[in-house]
């Protein structure tokens, strides 16, 4: 029996719509998108409506993700970032929960279509520009020189800047779809392994399969938490423009 | 799965992010320049040379910085104020 391990990442369309050309269908992606969605809201709403003192298990649950995500909001933008927490809080708890989603036998993983993850890195990272412009007007250009850069280096310097900017949102992008993609597929090929062996040799597999699973429930968070980390370092460098080396004392 | 607020996760999260910082400038340069070659100048292999090679720069200085914002002590809140 032969499977095609990049076969789990094939759109099935449920429902299809199309309008004016344009394809909206109903896909597997869709599909879980709204999952998910469903699945945040739901632990977010319930844990949130006890309000108790002493924290049940939901509570703590959802207490403990807030308070990790206002961690890192402060540790990479201080006090002033706070008010970008909703956004940072709504991309990292979709991303987190698109990786869980995804590890479930037979469900879909979102976050290992590139054009989801693009979509998100370049919104964060035309926010951060957008940010960057209204606060700090045409002196946000000065983003592409770094302090203490000698006049005569700025034509090397500039174009260099220029390109690490640029990379800011494809490594974003990349860095997740990559890693999601890769390990579906590693658990894939395991997989069909473990059904080609048969009996004799195919447990030998299935265990790398268990131990994979586990390998990536640890990927899905830590590729969330990155995620995050640096859509905060973003917005926190459009917010201050070389704020740590200028305002620090 | 340890806590999330355990220092390992903001090692291991800057780890797997250097490699992919070195790769995306590396894609970035090399694209300019081919886009610079085919579409703009017409310009033979040299804007995919000096491309690629602004790119690897870009990518260096893009995983250098990455490992500065690494050496600040986990335990200090906020690097501003």
């Amino acid at each position: 029996m032969e499977e095609n391990p990049l076969h789990p990442f094939e759109l099935h369309n449920f429902i299809p719509i199309n309008i004016g050309g344009l394809d909206v269908s109903i896909n597997k992606a869709v599909l879980t998108m709204w999952v998910v969605v469903a699945l945040v809201a739901a632990l977010m709403v319930v844990a949130g409506s006890a309000r108790r003192l002493v924290p049940g298990k939901l509570q703590s649950l959802a207490e403990m993700l807030v308070d990790f995500i206002r961690g890192i909001v402060l540790d990479t933008m201080g006090e002033g970032g706070m008010r970008f927490f909703p956004l940072v809080a709504t991309l990292f708890l979709f991303i987190l929960f698109c990786n869980l989603v995804g590890l479930i036998p037979g469900s879909y993983t979102v976050t290992s279509q590139i054009i989801v993850t693009a979509v998100f890195a370049f919104s964060v990272y035309g926010l951060s520009l957008m940010i960057g412009f209204a606060l700090h007007g045409a002196k946000f250009l000065g983003i592409l020189v770094p302090p203490g850069t000698p006049a005569w280096l700025l034509p090397l310097m500039i174009p260099i800047e220029l390109i690490s900017q640029l990379a800011r949102p494809i490594s974003l992008a990349v860095r997740l779809f990559a890693n999601m993609t890769a390990g579906h597929v590693i658990l894939g090929v395991l997989f069909g392994l473990t059904v080609s062996g048969g009996l004799l040799i195919g447990w030998l597999p299935f265990v790398f399969t268990i131990a994979m699973n586990g390998l990536e429930l640890g990927i899905a968070f830590i590729q969330a938490y990155i995620f995050t980390v640096l859509t905060c370092v973003y917005l926190g460098d459009a917010f201050h423009l070389h704020g740590h080396d200028e305002h620090a004392h | 799965m340890p806590p999330p607020d355990d220092p390992l996760y903001a090692g291991l999260g800057q780890a797997v992010r250097i490699g992919t910082e070195l790769l995306a400038a590396l894609i970035v340069g090399g694209g300019l320049g081919w886009v610079v070659d085919e579409y703009i100048l017409g310009s033979g292999p040299w804007g995919l040379v000096i491309g690629l090679t602004l790119g690897v720069t870009a990518g260096i200085r893009n995983a250098y910085r990455a490992a500065q914002r690494w050496q600040r002590p986990p335990d200090t809140p906020g690097k501003d104020k």
